[in-house]
């Protein structure tokens, strides 16, 4: 009764004809919101539902896959039996490989961009650069890699080639990264440092990246989780179709997880027979992606906490 | 009750915004009871009580972040918006609960319109800028909403600086002007009490004189709230002025009592400048 | 000393600051490199000629003709500029044919001259020999060595490197795939994202935040060929039945499973515009009696189009560029494609399936790379218009 008398009052504001009462006018306008709002819930929650789609049926499918044997075993019988521990080291390898490489530079180069360049041109130049890398296709690093790694500098297919590839593709996300954890630290610490007499580099060094490090840290585990997923950049730089063998130097070839997963489910000689094994290896996939966001995410609340508390 | 208001708003319809009569008496009485407000755990405002009855002009005064702006948005519930507050108490315009549960906020805000602190249009031309609450209250009438948005931009002084530009970007107009192109912009959809969250701070003085005139001038057809810091200001505009302190309303009264003779000795002090 | 040291560091970091612009110019430097050789590639396999008879006033081929020739499409000579006459195609296997065994030799040391009387004999003639085989006084014309035209590259309607004598490097299938399949993505994927944008960045309550966000990133960190196997072994069949196809892997399969991929990209991005509209303009609207509807969509979205412009172009741009789940999932079929139910084979899955295969510095290895170039500058121009677009903010 009283809302309507709330509405009655605003026919006022209304066409003067009176053609519509404000009440219609309303009441519609609450429709479509109310329509507008129930489409972007549903939209929202069915991508929920696809994330929980493709985990739950890959986790389904591939958990029976997963026992001891088929982490420490290399692949038998044309790869329709046994395990993945070959693609497993080699990833790792990748892995540890590509961060050795793009997180001390991609590091320097995120402090050097906050704390030096600052906004110059020469700044912008190289965050437009580094952006223009983020967004190459990955398969483009690959054909650079094979160019400049493989046949140029002649590593052949290797651990080597292949990971400076991976590290090249993660290093905009690795700058990017940190370029962010430091422009989060408010200049004051830094003028207070150096009003104490410290120089540039002291302040950066005892208290900006201290303080940035939890962040950083955090984009560093995440660019794992994009190295160790990556298929293309390796297809022609390192990755071995089958080779059970563990690599014993940097310039052999590796098996890799996503390419196995990729080999294994659609150009293996038996695509059905070992069906069971791509479950299992797509699963190891997603529990590596999963583990690095629960990672990256606990640390980001923990230290979060940490600071507020402090 | 319901029909007498009817009866009222009737004439209005008749006759929009131009021809108001004087006998025509639009404005909304506002009576807020044991105000309480809290962002998350800060307990912003504390126990106000606080009556305004029809087309009156009150000026909210008080040192900064005594809880003016807060008390403000309580009254067209833009502190909605702001996720993890708390109010207890209630809130009365004409009678009404406005934060009962059969109130929905777009009509409340339609009837309390607000002037920001600073000028806030929309990046869309000086006219679109007036027709918009026009439009999204579903007139589609072409020569109403023209009709409307010249009588708003006249009403706000504004008139013959744009009228050769209306549909050139707001963004286009100094400081001055936008800030009374958004009272042009609240006022296009009649609202019956305007709220003003120092209208004036971000302008010069040329431009701050003539939104004071114009305050003078809607006073005649809205209850008007104003927010300032600006004694003389207050002192010119309002009827009654209201002092807060840390939260809480000190006092309340008649402007000329509290610029002369306030009972309370920190009002005392707050409008004589020995104070914050 | 310790200013020494300061120095030392701050352009120790320069060079790493650099590193990002030096990969860019390397990457321009090294496809260009490899890529630069083809269109000095004869268009004939190495080692090969083609021969026609003295009297055929047909000077060259092109690849494209040349191929169709062997595919027995094109079969008189009148079809390329020549005279009302017969092709007749003369393969080193089809030798037999015209002569014994006894007559070519024991040990085929009668092959030059046999068949260069069979050239000059046969007047519409076209025979495929290994060089070796070409005697010095060889009677009648060998084709000139031509090399491949860039526009049988960038205009030719069919990539089929493996054709002999002539490897058919067009560009036009691939590119169309490619954008087929990333449009298709597109339009599936931005209504959603936006939809997404809007109700992470005006509706959700700070609890559905805290699960959508999450849920966001993980969709980012699924790797390509783990979409692209679940695509395989899901999407695939489930279209397949669907529509009813022969084969379910199509450009819809690419584009659904690269519309999921693109989700991230475009939620993220679009959801940090609208949060870029500042807090006086959404107050404005609401103070007028507009509801938070009215308001997102007369103020927040006009005000951040630019970033859902943005939003959009990064989301093709990942599209055009990605690869395994793509590959994996349409059916790798290099045809001009007429419908989204049919396969089709995009420029990253060219380029991954079939690099392996080729000797590097051969055709179609430069071929592979010139797809690698066109990658490249395909992506340059989005990251550059997505500068741009950034730049150009509201102004009306
Ligand atoms: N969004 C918010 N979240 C938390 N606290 C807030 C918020 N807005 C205001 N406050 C706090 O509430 C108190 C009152 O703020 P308010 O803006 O109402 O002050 P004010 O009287 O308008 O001040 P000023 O004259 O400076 O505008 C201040 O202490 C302020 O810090
Ligand atoms: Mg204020």
């Amino acid at each position: 009764m009283k809302a309507n008398n709330k509405s009655e009052n605003n026919t006022n504001i209304n066409s003067p004809s009176g053609v519509r009462g404000s009440e219609s006018i309303d009441r519609s306008k609450r429709r479509s919101q109310a329509i507008a709002f129930t489409i972007f819930k549903l939209m929202s929650y069915s991508v929920v539902a696809i994330l929980f789609v493709i985990l739950g049926f890959i986790i389904i499918r591939g958990i029976g896959v997963i026992s001891w044997d088929f982490l420490t075993k290399a692949p038998e019988e044309g790869m329709t039996k046994g395990g993945i521990f070959p693609a497993i080291v080699g990833t790792l390898c990748l892995v540890a490989g590509s961060s050795i490489f793009s997180f001390p530079i991609g590091i320097m180069s995120g402090i050097y961009m906050n704390e030096y360049a600052g906004g110059s041109k020469l700044a912008t130049f190289i965050r437009i650069m580094t952006n223009n890398l983020s967004g190459v296709p990955s398969v483009v690093f690959g054909l650079f890699g094979m160019a400049l790694f493989v046949n140029t500098m002649k590593f052949g297919d290797s651990i080597l080639a292949g990971s400076l590839t991976l590290g090249l593709l993660s290093l905009p996300l690795v700058i990017r990264t940190t370029e962010e954890s430091l422009k989060a630290i408010e200049n004051s610490y830094r003028e207070g440092s150096l009003a104490l007499g410290a120089t540039k580099l002291q302040t950066i060094r005892k208290v900006v990246l201290p303080m940035a490090f939890p962040n950083i840290i955090t984009g560093l585990i995440l660019s794992i989780g994009r190295v160790s997923g990556e298929t293309a950049p390796i297809l022609f730089t390192v990755a071995a179709y089958f080779l059970p063998k563990l690599p014993t130097s940097i310039f052999n070839q590796v098996m890799a997880l996503p390419y196995h997963l990729y080999v294994i489910s659609t150009s293996g000689t038996n695509v059905e027979t070992s069906r069971g094994i791509a479950y299992g290896t797509a699963l190891v996939l997603i529990v590596i992606v999963l583990m690095v966001n629960l990672l990256a995410n606990g640390l980001r609340n923990y230290f979060s906490k940490k600071v507020k508390t402090n | 009750m319901t029909n007498t208001r009817n009866i009222e708003t009737n004439t209005n319809l008749s006759s929009p915004l131009g021809a108001r009569g004087s006998l025509d008496v639009r404005g909304l009485t506002i009576d807020a009871k044991n105000v309480d407000f809290y962002y998350s755990e800060f307990h912003a405002l504390k126990n106000i009580n606080f009556e305004v009855s029809k087309n009156e002009v009150v000026a909210l005064i008080g040192p900064s972040g005594c809880g003016k702006s807060t008390f403000l948005r309580l009254l067209n519930r833009m502190n909605d918006l702001i996720p993890g507050t708390r109010m207890t108490g209630s809130v009365l315009i004409d009678g009404e609960d406005i934060y009962a549960p059969n109130i929905h906020v777009d009509e409340l805000r339609k009837e309390v319109g607000m002037v920001f602190q600073k000028p806030n249009p929309f990046p869309k031309s000086i006219f679109e800028n007036v027709a918009y609450g026009l439009r999204v209250n579903g007139i589609k009438d072409k020569t109403f909403i023209e009709e409307r948005v010249i009588e708003s931009i006249k009403s706000a002084a504004l008139w013959d600086e744009v009228k050769d530009k209306l549909n050139k970007s707001a963004f286009a107009l100094s400081g001055g002007q936008q800030q009374r192109l958004c009272i042009a912009r609240a006022l296009a959809i009649s609202p019956k009490v305007v709220l003003m969250d120092e209208p004036a701070s971000a302008l010069d003085p040329i431009s701050t004189a003539k939104i004071e005139d114009l305050i003078h001038e809607l006073k005649k057809d809205y209850t008007i709230i104003i927010v300032t810091h600006n004694m003389q200001q207050a002192s010119r505009v309002s009827d009654k002025t209201a002092y807060f302190y840390l939260g809480e309303l000190i006092e309340f009264d008649k402007t000329t009592t509290i610029f002369t003779n306030p009972k309370e000795h920190s009002t005392q002090n707050y409008v004589t400048g020995r104070f914050g | 000393m310790k200013r020494f040291f300061e120095k030392f560091v701050e352009s120790a970091l320069l060079i790493s600051g650099s590193i990002t612009s030096i990969t860019i110019l390397l990457i321009i430097i090294f496809l260009f490199k490899e890529a630069s050789g083809l269109f000095t590639t004869p268009v004939i396999e190495e080692g090969y000629e083609l021969a026609l008879n003295k009297t055929n006033p047909v000077k060259h081929l092109t690849s494209y003709e040349i191929k169709e020739i062997f595919d027995g499409k094109i079969s008189n000579w009148n079809e390329v500029g020549g005279k009302n006459e017969a092709i007749e195609l003369v393969r080193l296997s089809d030798l037999t044919k015209y002569y014994t065994e006894a007559e070519l030799g024991s040990n085929f040391e009668n092959i030059p001259a046999k068949s260069s009387e069979l050239t000059s004999k046969h007047p519409g003639i076209i025979l495929f020999l290994p060089t070796s085989y070409i005697k010095k006084d060889f009677n009648g014309t060998l084709l000139k060595h031509e090399t491949l035209h860039p526009g049988d590259f960038f205009g030719g309607k069919e990539w089929y490197p493996t054709a002999s004598p002539s490897p058919q490097y067009g560009l036009l299938p691939l590119l169309l795939g490619t954008l087929w399949v990333s449009l298709g993505a597109i339009l599936l994927s931005l209504p959603f994202g936006i939809s997404v944008a809007v109700y992470l960045a005006e509706i959700a309550s700070m609890r559905v935040r805290n699960i959508l966000k999450p849920v966001i990133e993980l969709l980012a960190g699924i790797p390509s060929v783990v979409y692209g196997f679940f695509g395989l072994v899901v999407i695939v069949p489930f279209l397949q039945k669907l529509f009813q196809l022969p084969v379910g892997e199509t450009a819809l399969a690419g584009s659904v499973v690269l519309g999921i991929m693109a989700l991230p990209t475009i939620i993220t991005v679009a959801e940090d515009a609208m949060r870029t509209v500042p807090r006086a303009m959404k107050e404005a609207s609401l103070a007028l009696g507009a509801t938070h509807w009215q308001t997102i969509y007369k103020v927040i979205i006009p005000y951040s189009k630019s970033g859902i412009t943005s939003a959009a172009v990064l989301g093709i741009g990942r599209a055009i560029g990605e690869t395994m789940a793509v590959l994996m999932v349409t059916g790798n079929a290099a045809v001009i494609p007429h419908t989204l139910l049919e396969p089709v084979r995009t420029i990253p899955a060219t380029i991954a399936a079939e690099l392996g295969e080729t000797a590097a510095g051969g055709g179609h290895y430069q071929a592979l790379f010139m797809l690698g170039v066109i990658l490249f500058v395909i992506t340059m121009i989005i990251s550059i218009s997505i500068e741009f677009i950034g730049k150009k903010k509201y102004s009306n």
